[in-house]
């Protein structure tokens, strides 16, 4: 029997704020659904328990802002989801499963490679967390993340940028009309992961039809060109046409539709906020996809009565957007510090705004071009809220001799030369050892 | 009272009287039962107390199929497709839908209603079942489909499926089905047994036992609720025996089934879904108890690499004069237990050894190896059980971090085969084990010392305006503020206190489940809460047994 995995992590006692979408209603009603349709009783379906995930599986992914330690009041939800999400992947991992739903909230994709606080609802990035613990303790070697979200899955992007093994399609409403405004199909990845982001912006009114057909003829021939190990899908249910921040018409049927097509290890869910008249409907087709059962009697009570872009109107825009997509060439500045160890270093500088609190990140992000690993990255960080400088030093997973030594290299500077910054994080995959350095306190293992 | 045996005690100030067991008679349970009470010599039956009885009659109508025919019918909705569950009975659909917070989707369709009557009603008076998906949120479709079917035939005996007030459509279904296909021969049984008191001048009130190891009157009990009383009894029994916050793995050893419960602080772990009872998944409460095919009788035969402990037995063990080695032949021959015949337990041993190892060297470690087995297969379902109970779905965050405590447990092994087990148990479960008393009648005691149970769950949406309980079925409008605090909490003690005079209960120790709010926000405006909120009168006893 192909078993599906369930946590669901309604997160019952925890809000962002009274009134804000990300509170305790929000997956309410959709265990009113799935209980009452008795689905966890489905043979197929095993219900596990949530768990924590450590700092060190989010620091194996995320570099946490001045130091993890600010963190400790607010970060408890998003460590269970993590955790979660975890949990699940390593049931898929062992074969005790088929596949598995991570229903768990708050949501994690906008939090990229550099974390300063709450973004988009975001602090910690489930899927990048789950990937990396996967390919630290399982050695698994080539993951697909599909973002189905109708927002940008801007922090998954970041973390994956310079990563040859992480292939990262993101599917969303077009980024000039809708946070986080970006995920343009010139953004395809690092000068050793060129070709490894894939980002299909679509226009608003966008429906099932429309969706599918992306799917069919874009997203799953290169999901099949990549053959990889795992496919994560990241699930945010916002492109529904009740959505209040989202402009698609996708319905609760269409999601089963998505779920079929893309027939993930994973599916974790993401954003979605109309959590009444799309969440406890999309949810329900979506685990039953997963778990092989029919999920075209799912029905939303509303009924979809604005105009959908037709196929015909879709058709001639995709296929621009593809040429546009294929035509994209590298353009990268090659430009490092006097300080750097020996190699080429491409620069590209970025801002990064936090809509949560209000407040602006600016980056200056450095990698060592490199022909045999993922390379070397170096990342410069300020907040606008805060004095301290932070940076980040990764050697990548299957790192080369000389990327790792440049990583080493980078990591003793920064204690010894940089008079203007105060934090540090040693990200070091190849070796799953991650170091925490701050100016006064000195160097702590996680 | 078992498939087999119907066990009685006789209780007084906490001391055993008399005990009793008289064979079962499937065919006449209430002259069973006054046989076994007749047995026990009370000296002035007038002055009982109390009585509490727990019955197999509708766990072996439903296992056996002895049910009334019950015409079900659904408004199930959209959804997952009604049969990618499994229905043992078959059910009619009809139009009309509600949503999770009791709005109506979809109205009832008239037209289809005079196609039921039509078709469906020879039989009179014939049993009607309407269950709708969320009616525990609003149960309007039910109430008016009943009244329409009342209108048209007043002979019809109906039931409701939102009195049956916890989530899962399916199993409200079938609860609901179940419960009115056994009232008949359920009420006959309460008739019987209360006239067969009163001939007696037996004046005490009389309890029946439920699955969740609780007790309630016998006019009031829900038919239903008595299943799997008996696995209930023998987790009571062992409360008796034990300091009353003691942590404890209960084992009761039977002739072929092992029943294996847990005690956490003094109160009877409970199961986290609804019983199983044949093909019919329920929403009824009741303890989690794990049952596996092992026992004292279970068949033995020999392999070319040893042996294997079957799942079933064939007659008694050998040294009792059955024909096949058996786990108490073993222990027999190594004197763990003093009855039966040890020639015969060696020449049960000897007959799974070849020729040339039938000597006490082998005969010894055979033995052994047979009761290690027994202890390993326990052993198994006591970590299943205890897995069960840690992993144990949690919804908040709180409850992520404050995980289940490790209790320090001790074990309680019970039944025929206990005592030879307890040395292996020791070893394999790595706890102390004490032996129970009375194991003859131990259903019989914890029935007798069962406290009265009941759970009050409220659901409350102050925008709709409307309540729910969810273990009563009511629902009813809330003229209450918006965002209720302390008002919610007088008003949950008040239905609470309602049920418990219904039940003629005392409300004594209740158990108060903190409140979750749950702010209803409309465009950035909080316009209303949903509140839930529970209070529960827990399993026990009512005091310890004295030796």
């Amino acid at each position: 029997m192909k078993r599906t995995g369930i946590i669901f992590f309604p997160a019952f006692d925890w809000s962002l704020g009274d009134s804000h979408p990300e509170r305790e209603e929000r997956l309410l009603y959709t265990q009113e659904q799935l209980f009452e349709e008795g689905i966890l009783d489905l043979p197929q379906i095993k219900q596990y328990s949530p768990r924590v995930a450590s700092i060190h599986d989010g620091l194996r992914s995320q570099a946490l802002f001045p130091n993890p330690k600010s963190y400790t009041d607010t970060i408890d939800a998003h460590l269970i989801a993590a955790g979660s999400a975890i949990l699940l992947g390593e049931a898929r991992v062992r074969g005790d499963i088929a596949n598995g739903f991570v229903l768990a909230r708050p949501p994690g994709h906008h939090s990229g490679a550099t974390v300063w606080g709450n973004r988009g609802f975001c602090t910690l990035n489930y899927e990048a967390i789950l990937v990396n613990h996967l390919r630290a303790r399982f050695g698994i070697k080539k993951i697909a993340i599909v973002d189905t979200d109708v927002h940008h899955g801007d922090g998954t992007q970041d973390i994956f940028y310079h990563d040859p093994n992480v292939l990262f399609i993101s599917i969303h409403q077009d980024g000039r009309t809708i946070f986080p405004g970006s995920g343009f199909v010139n953004e395809k990845g690092g000068p050793n992961a060129w070709d490894q982001t894939l980002n299909i912006p679509l226009p608003p009114g966008t429906g099932d039809e429309g969706y599918h057909y992306v799917l069919e003829n874009w997203v799953l021939p290169r999901l099949q060109a990549f053959a990889p190990d795992l496919i994560i899908n990241s699930a945010g249910q916002d492109n529904h046409f009740t959505d209040p921040l989202g402009a698609m018409n996708l319905t609760a049927n269409g999601y089963g539709r998505i779920t079929e097509l893309l027939q993930p290890d994973l599916a974790v869910l993401e954003g979605g906020y109309s959590i009444e008249g799309a969440l406890p409907y999309v949810n329900l087709a979506i685990l039953l996809a997963l778990a092989g059962e029919d999920y075209h009697h799912v029905r939303e009570p509303k009924k979809l009565d604005r105009p959908v872009l037709t196929l015909a109107t879709l058709k001639p825009f995709l296929e621009e957007l593809k040429k546009q997509q294929v035509n994209s060439k590298p353009d990268f500045t090659t430009q490092g510090k006097a300080f750097f160890p020996k190699g080429s270093w491409t620069y590209s500088p970025r801002s990064i705004y936090y809509d949560t609190e209000g407040f602006q990140e600016t980056r200056h992000d450095y990698i060592r071009q490199c022909n045999h690993c993922a390379g070397t990255v170096y990342i410069e960080s300020y907040s606008s809220q805060s004095p301290e400088k932070s940076i980040l030093v990764r050697i990548p997973f299957e790192a080369c001799p000389d990327c790792e030594q440049a990583g080493y290299d980078l990591w003793d500077h920064l204690q010894k030369h940089i008079e203007d910054t105060t934090n540090g994080l040693l990200q070091n995959q190849l070796r799953d050892k991650l170091t925490v350095w701050n100016r006064k306190e000195g160097l702590k293992e996680f | 009272m078992g498939g087999t045996y119907t066990d009685a005690v006789y209780i007084y100030d906490n001391r055993i009287q008399h005990t009793a067991k008289v064979p079962t008679r499937s065919e006449n349970l209430v002259e069973t039962l006054m046989d076994a009470f007749d047995r026990l010599k009370i000296p002035d039956e007038q002055a009982i107390n109390q009585i509490t009885v727990s019955t197999t009659l509708v766990t072996n109508a439903i296992l056996q199929n002895r049910m009334t025919p019950v015409q079900l019918l659904l408004f199930s909705g959209n959804g997952m497709r009604v049969d990618a569950l499994p229905w043992p009975v078959s059910y009619l659909e009809l139009s009309g839908e509600m949503d999770f917070r009791g709005r109506e989707i979809e109205p009832t369709e008239l037209s289809e209603w005079r196609n039921v009557l039509t078709h469906n009603f020879s039989e009179n008076p014939a049993l009607v079942a309407i269950v709708g998906k969320f009616s525990h949120r609003n149960s309007l479709h039910e109430e008016q489909l009943a009244s329409y079917l009342r209108g048209a035939n007043p002979s019809l005996r109906i039931a409701l499926g939102h009195a049956w007030g916890q989530a899962n459509f399916h199993r409200r279904s079938l609860t609901t089905y179940l419960n009115l296909a056994v009232s008949d021969l359920y009420n006959k049984f309460t008739q019987q047994l209360q006239s067969a008191a009163s001939d007696r001048k037996i004046r005490a009130p009389i309890s029946i036992l439920k699955a969740d190891g609780g007790i309630l009157p016998i006019s009031k009990i829900r038919p239903i609720e008595s299943i799997y009383s008996g696995p209930a009894a023998s987790i009571l029994a062992a409360l008796t025996q034990n300091e009353p916050t003691a942590s404890t793995i209960i084992v009761d050893i039977g002739g072929t089934t092992t029943d294996i419960g847990l005690v956490l602080s003094g109160i009877p772990l409970l199961s986290s879904k609804g019983a199983q009872i044949g093909p019919y998944s329920t929403l009824i409460r009741s303890l989690a108890v794990h049952s596996i095919p092992v026992g004292g009788d279970s068949a033995i035969h020999a392999t070319e690499q040893g042996f294997i402990l079957e799942n079933y037995r064939l007659g008694p063990a050998f040294c009792l004069g059955g024909n096949i080695p058996t786990p108490t032949d073993a222990m027999r021959y190594l004197e763990l237990i003093d009855y039966g015949n040890k020639r015969l337990a060696e020449e049960a041993l000897a007959s799974i050894l070849p020729l040339e190892r039938r000597t006490p060297e082998f005969l010894h470690e055979l033995a052994t190896a047979i009761i290690d087995l027994v202890a390993d297969r326990i052993a198994g379902a006591v970590d299943s059980l205890k897995r069960e109970w840690q992993e144990e779905p949690t919804y908040k965050v709180w409850e992520v971090l404050h995980p289940h405590e490790a209790h320090a447990f001790d074990t309680l092994v019970s039944g025929g085969g206990a005592r030879g087990m307890i040395n292996a148990l020791e070893k394999r479960l790595k706890t102390s084990v004490r032996l129970g008393l009375y194991p003859e009648v131990s259903n019989a005691l914890g029935a007798a010392m069962a406290k009265p149970t009941f759970d009050c769950t409220l659901h409350l949406d102050t925008y709709m305006k409307r309540y729910r309980v969810e273990e009563t079925g009511e629902q009813g409008q809330w003229s209450g503020s918006l965002r209720p605090y302390r008002e919610v909490e007088g008003f949950l003690d008040n239905l609470a206190q309602k049920q418990a005079s219904f039940y003629d209960v005392k409300m004594g120790d209740v158990e108060k489940e903190p409140f979750d709010f749950f702010p209803i926000v409309q465009g950035y405006k909080t316009v209303g809460q949903i509140v839930r909120g529970a209070v529960h009168l827990r399993s026990g006893v009512i005091g310890r047994i004295r030796v």
